[in-house]
């Protein structure tokens, strides 16, 4: 098996990953606290995993390796997040762009998640659908350059991926969201 | 008679909790940019001396074909100052810049003396001036001083069509001639050609051509590599 695909750190990430899942889809009276806690989670996921890919990528460029990912097979980040010609956008690289992507939309579901009534929060969840979707077009980039661009395609990077799938979590909430408030379902004691 | 009631709206908050999420946020930023920091801070990148060489990935012609060469894969990340190790040599040319054209003898007798303990590197670019536009083949012949002519019919020559490419002062160059771009150019701040710089084995740069006005190429690897092998 793929000593990546066991990596501790990839492991938890999975977890959050599932447990972000699971507030989305668990049906209970509380309905909208969990989609709002679910798009809070997936956008830390991503977050964090954004980070951690940024770890990767200064390791790599001071020592050349990392023992945070493999790289070597298929699924491996050193191929991917090492390559310097694609990993960055003008010149930054995409871990800085996810952390920064990420800080957004976990501001946006934060201010909803303290204060869901407040006189801005339908403007907020559009704001978070919006800048989700925004987000969509680069995950299908990136994807389109692990399997096609970078040295020896196709690659997957891992760590890459839970962010990409943090985000479509995060879009999968947030719309989930918007479809309570269009039917009246925005309180809790109306759903 | 019956009062009607006011139907029941929630209210949002007194305090404004975009404020908290904010502070919150700040905080989540914090913690991720001291770990960040703590873990794996990030590497002072750039052409001037004392920084880490800004890496590329592009073809490269080797004498046979073109294959793919990242710069990085030339560094040794274990070395250590004092020790022993592969120096890096990087120069910027355009095949059709005059300088580049009488700087290819240069680079022939560094390249006899000092082979042994240097990497030599040469990335070829397109400075954005009438009859500099090169192409592969040109590329080719500049390195390989083969016959590439200065009639349309036999190529447009090298020196900005001046010289048959096979005329080039110095020797066949011997190491990889890579195909730059204007993102590498940029990113090595290369504001014109020839350039030189020398790389430490673990690739950081040890002498940039622009912060050493007064020192040559010979007098620069004499001091940093001592005597050739």
């Amino acid at each position: 098996m793929n000593e990546t695909l066991t990596d501790p750190v990839l492991i938890i990430f999975i977890l959050g990953l599932a447990i972000s899942s699971y507030f989305m889809l668990v049906n209970n009276e509380k309905k909208t606290s969990m989609l709002l806690i679910s798009s809070l989670s997936f956008a830390m996921v991503g977050i964090t995993s954004s980070a951690y890919t940024y770890i990767i990528h200064n390791k790599m460029v001071v020592h050349g390796s990392t023992a945070f990912c493999s790289s070597e097979g298929i699924v491996q980040c050193g191929s991917v997040i090492g390559d310097p010609q694609w990993n960055n956008l003008f010149g930054v690289p995409w871990g800085i762009f996810g952390i920064l992507s990420f800080s957004i939309l976990i501001f946006l579901s934060l201010c909803l998640y303290l204060d869901r009534y407040a006189k801005w929060s339908e403007n907020y969840l559009n704001y978070a659908w919006w800048a989700g979707i925004a987000g969509l077009p680069f995950v299908a980039l990136l994807v389109i350059i692990e399997l096609t661009q970078v040295e020896d395609a196709p690659h997957i990077c891992p760590f890459c991926t839970i962010a990409h799938i943090s985000l479509i979590g995060y879009v999968g909430s947030i719309y989930f969201l918007k479809n309570r408030r269009n039917i009246g379902k925005w309180s809790e004691n109306e759903g | 008679m019956a009062r009607r009631r006011k139907p029941l709206v929630q209210k949002g908050r007194d305090d404004d909790v975009r404020i908290i999420a904010g502070f919150t946020l700040g905080s989540i930023l914090t913690v991720l940019m001291l770990l960040i920091v703590m873990i794996a801070p990030p590497a002072t990148i750039g052409p001037s001396e004392g920084e880490l060489a800004p890496d590329f990935s592009a073809d490269a012609y080797n004498g046979l074909n073109w294959e793919n060469f990242q710069l990085s894969d030339t560094f040794d990340y274990e070395w250590e100052e004092g020790e022993e190790g592969e120096w890096i040599l990087v120069q910027f040319i355009d095949t059709d810049c005059p300088f580049c054209w009488s700087e290819g003898e240069t680079m022939s007798d560094l390249y006899s003396q000092w082979s042994g303990n240097v990497e030599f590197i040469t990335i070829t670019v397109e400075l954005s001036i009438t009859n500099h536009d090169s192409d592969r083949a040109e590329v080719q012949a500049f390195r390989d001083k083969t016959s590439y002519g200065t009639e349309e019919s036999d190529g447009d020559g090298c020196n900005s069509g001046r010289n048959n490419c096979i005329n080039r002062p110095g020797t066949a160059h011997n190491w990889n001639y890579v195909e730059g771009s204007s993102g590498i150019m940029k990113d090595w701040e290369v504001t014109g050609t020839p350039f030189l710089a020398i790389l430490q084995p673990d690739g950081y740069v040890a002498w940039n051509q622009y912060e050493n006005n007064g020192e040559d190429i010979e007098s620069a690897m004499q001091r940093l590599l001592g005597d050739s092998e």
